[in-house]
């Protein structure tokens, strides 16, 4: 790109002209998210001078509070999965809302598959199944996990790809049934105690690590494969998109069968990580995936977005959550808070985009 | 039920003097199992009785439903009426049918919302919230003083939905202990909302270590938060012998970490008890005795003493 004149068509491309990659912001954004909270750590009374991020009381090796950082992506990694699958369909043009409660269906279903036999030495109090599903290998869990996904995400997929039902109610309504399911599978009582082998997939900081490798692999997808050219294309532009052979449909079922087994398999670390599954589980993730989405720049009209932002918007998450409870913000307040700031960057990233348009 | 009637009617021939007494009851939900426990209840402690006839009935989530089982209890001439209530705000009408009859009502496990203008002849059994935050708290207050830790210990709280009663009463109920003289040495570090989920709790209590501040005790509003701290606390490397952690529900995880030595104290709310405790008020205003308006079925304390009385 160093040849200003490079460009299609003959037309030049000034690269002075060039914004900011998006992602540069939501960092800088979130570097003046952290640099808020370390404010406040001083400026606040009753804070005595704690540091948010750097380790004041010597706990630590490093200058960090490592154990602050941990906790930061920990607690939005299992969303973050989510979000990864969520920033798919919204690139495409679409929206899925029922990614939370898909999260308490799977665990519910997965969790039946996945119990131990003896719990402190004492039979299984939370036995779905007869003996036959005890002790079953973690394969078989993951497997009736990620095929449930996949299915719902195809009844999502065939219903909005094929039908044309506007993808807002065509999930809307599963959003219903998964969480109908979710009650209906032990008529709401919560499934434990799971073998030591499922257990294993969201112990310690293994929610982070299944979610940065994820988030690796569909960046790759998005930007370097057919798959996310047609993605981008069909959220830019359906018709240009199908009109230059794209088989719009098809593609549609496959983003969101892709979502659907994204936040089915955050249900199996959902579930791994708390050792249970609860019909509960999963209340406002989608909309909390949307947002971290949204955040990390995914435009709601598609066709704009990257996993890169996403991520960052899930950081962002992370660090607002993990601030109120450090700057100990009134739990009362702490909605009404999260809730301007996610406001608050969206508008700021509107602006930031209408002053880039303005420029070029 | 079949089951019952006969009882009752052999109860009747045998009993020769002894009074039959038939009891209809209109449970909100057959299939709930926190009011199965209670029906089970009745129907055990009615075995234990002579000559006492349970009807009972499924209002499947109806309120239209109850409304229309309690006006056939009364026209099938019952000579009490025991409810627990579909939706408490639908009382008033219940309430109603039943006075203007002249058959008393039983109210059992929620709190109908005429609670303050019941008729003559009618009660309502149940456990005292109040209790479950405070004996919780109470009991970990104790051990944290045989830990000989009276000179000053520290705590967090883990507190329910905000929009739910039961959590912003058992958050105050655990205040109020800590007001207590013998309970002052005990200071809240923080009090922060887990909306119930072990999951909110696991991340909650991490974020409470990473500041590192150093504390004795977990209060949870109920056991599911009380797991996710423990999980959190132990994945941290911190020994759950140098914490008390406290919750309420007794439910079969919460005895299963207690078992193994995770949890202190929890709060068990005797659904069964106040199945029985339904009855022997019904059976008392039947028979023109006096009833307070409110009949109290007393929470259990569990703790690790006695936490195989509760695994089943």
């Amino acid at each position: 790109m160093a040849d200003a004149t490079q460009g299609t068509g003959g037309l030049t491309f000034d690269t002075k002209k060039r914004a900011w990659p998006n992602e540069l912001n939501i960092f800088f954004a979130l570097i003046l998210i952290i640099f808020a909270f370390e404010a406040a750590g001083q400026l606040l009374p009753y804070m005595n001078g704690q540091s948010f991020l750097f380790d004041t009381r010597d706990r630590f090796d490093t200058i960090f509070n490592e154990a602050r950082l941990r906790i930061i992506i920990l607690q939005v990694a299992i969303i973050g999965i989510i979000a990864l699958g969520v920033t798919q369909v919204i690139i495409s043009g679409g929206i899925d809302l029922s990614s939370g409660p898909l999260v308490g269906a799977t665990a519910m279903i997965v969790m039946s598959f996945a119990q131990t036999e003896l719990v402190n030495g004492g039979p299984n109090p939370k036995a779905v199944f007869g003996p036959w599903a005890f002790d079953l290998p973690v394969i078989i869990p993951l497997l009736v996990g990620l095929s449930f996904g996949a299915l719902i995400g195809a009844i999502n997929g065939t219903l909005i790809a094929y039908t044309k039902i506007p993808p807002f109610i065509a999930t809307l309504g599963m959003f219903l049934i998964c969480r109908g399911i979710a009650q209906a599978w032990t008529r709401g009582q919560p499934v434990s105690f799971p073998t030591e082998s499922y257990a294993l997939i969201g112990k310690g900081m293994m929610p982070v690590y299944l979610f940065f490798a994820l988030a690796i692999l569909f960046h790759f997808i998005l930007k370097h494969t057919v798959y996310g050219k047609h993605t981008y294309a069909i959220g830019s532009n359906e018709d240009a998109a199908r009109m230059s052979g794209i088989n719009v449909q098809r593609h549609k079922v496959l983003v969101y069968m892709i979502a659907s087994m994204l936040a089915a398999f955050a249900a199996i670390v959902l579930s791994s990580k708390n050792l249970t599954a609860q019909s509960g589980m999963g209340i406002f993730y989608e909309l909390y995936a949307i947002a971290m989405a949204v955040i990390g720049g995914v435009s709601l009209t598609g066709g704009r977005g990257s996993i890169i932002g996403t991520v960052l918007g899930a950081m962002v998450f992370g660090v607002i959550q993990s601030g109120f409870t450090y700057i100990k913000l009134d739990a009362f307040y702490q909605l009404m808070a999260m809730g301007a700031i996610i406001i608050g960057a969206v508008v700021l990233d509107k602006v930031r985009q209408e002053r880039a348009a303005l420029r070029s | 039920m079949k089951k019952f009637m006969t009882v009752g009617a052999l109860a009747m021939l045998m009993g020769g003097t002894a009074m039959a007494e038939t009891i209809g009851v209109s449970v909100a939900r057959f299939d709930d199992n926190g009011l199965t426990i209670m029906r089970n209840g009745m129907t055990e402690h009615v075995e234990t009785l002579d000559g006492v006839e349970l009807i009972m009935e499924d209002a499947q989530d109806d309120v239209a439903r109850q409304l229309d089982q309690i006006n056939n209890f009364i026209a099938s001439g019952v000579d009490a009426i025991i409810v627990n209530a579909v939706d408490t705000n639908a009382t008033e009408a219940m309430s109603q049918a039943a006075a203007s009859a002249g058959v008393p009502m039983v109210y059992v496990n929620r709190q109908p919302i005429n609670m303050d203008t019941l008729p003559e002849g009618q009660a309502f059994v149940a456990s005292n919230e109040i209790e479950s935050g405070t004996l919780k708290a109470f009991e970990i207050c104790k051990n944290l003083r045989a830990a000989g830790k009276s000179g000053g210990a520290t705590a967090y709280m883990l507190m329910g939905q905000l929009s739910n009663q039961a959590a912003v009463q058992r958050s105050k109920d655990v205040e109020d202990v800590l007001g207590m003289d013998m309970c002052n040495f005990i200071t809240l570090i923080d009090s922060q909302t887990a909306n119930w989920s072990r999951d909110q709790a696991q991340d909650l209590m991490t974020n409470w270590l990473a500041s590192g501040e150093p504390f004795d005790a977990v209060f949870a509003n109920n056991d599911e938060m009380a797991i996710g701290a423990i999980q959190a606390m132990k994945s941290a490397g911190i020994s759950m012998d140098e914490v008390q952690v406290g919750g309420v529900d007794a439910t079969p995880d919460a005895l299963v970490a207690m078992q193994a030595g995770d949890m202190d104290v929890t709060v068990f709310q005797d659904l069964a008890g106040q199945g029985a405790g339904s009855i022997d008020t019904a059976i008392k205003l039947a028979n023109g005795d006096d009833v307070d308006k409110t009949v109290f079925i007393p929470f259990k304390l569990v703790t690790p003493d006695n936490v195989s009385e509760f695994i089943q």
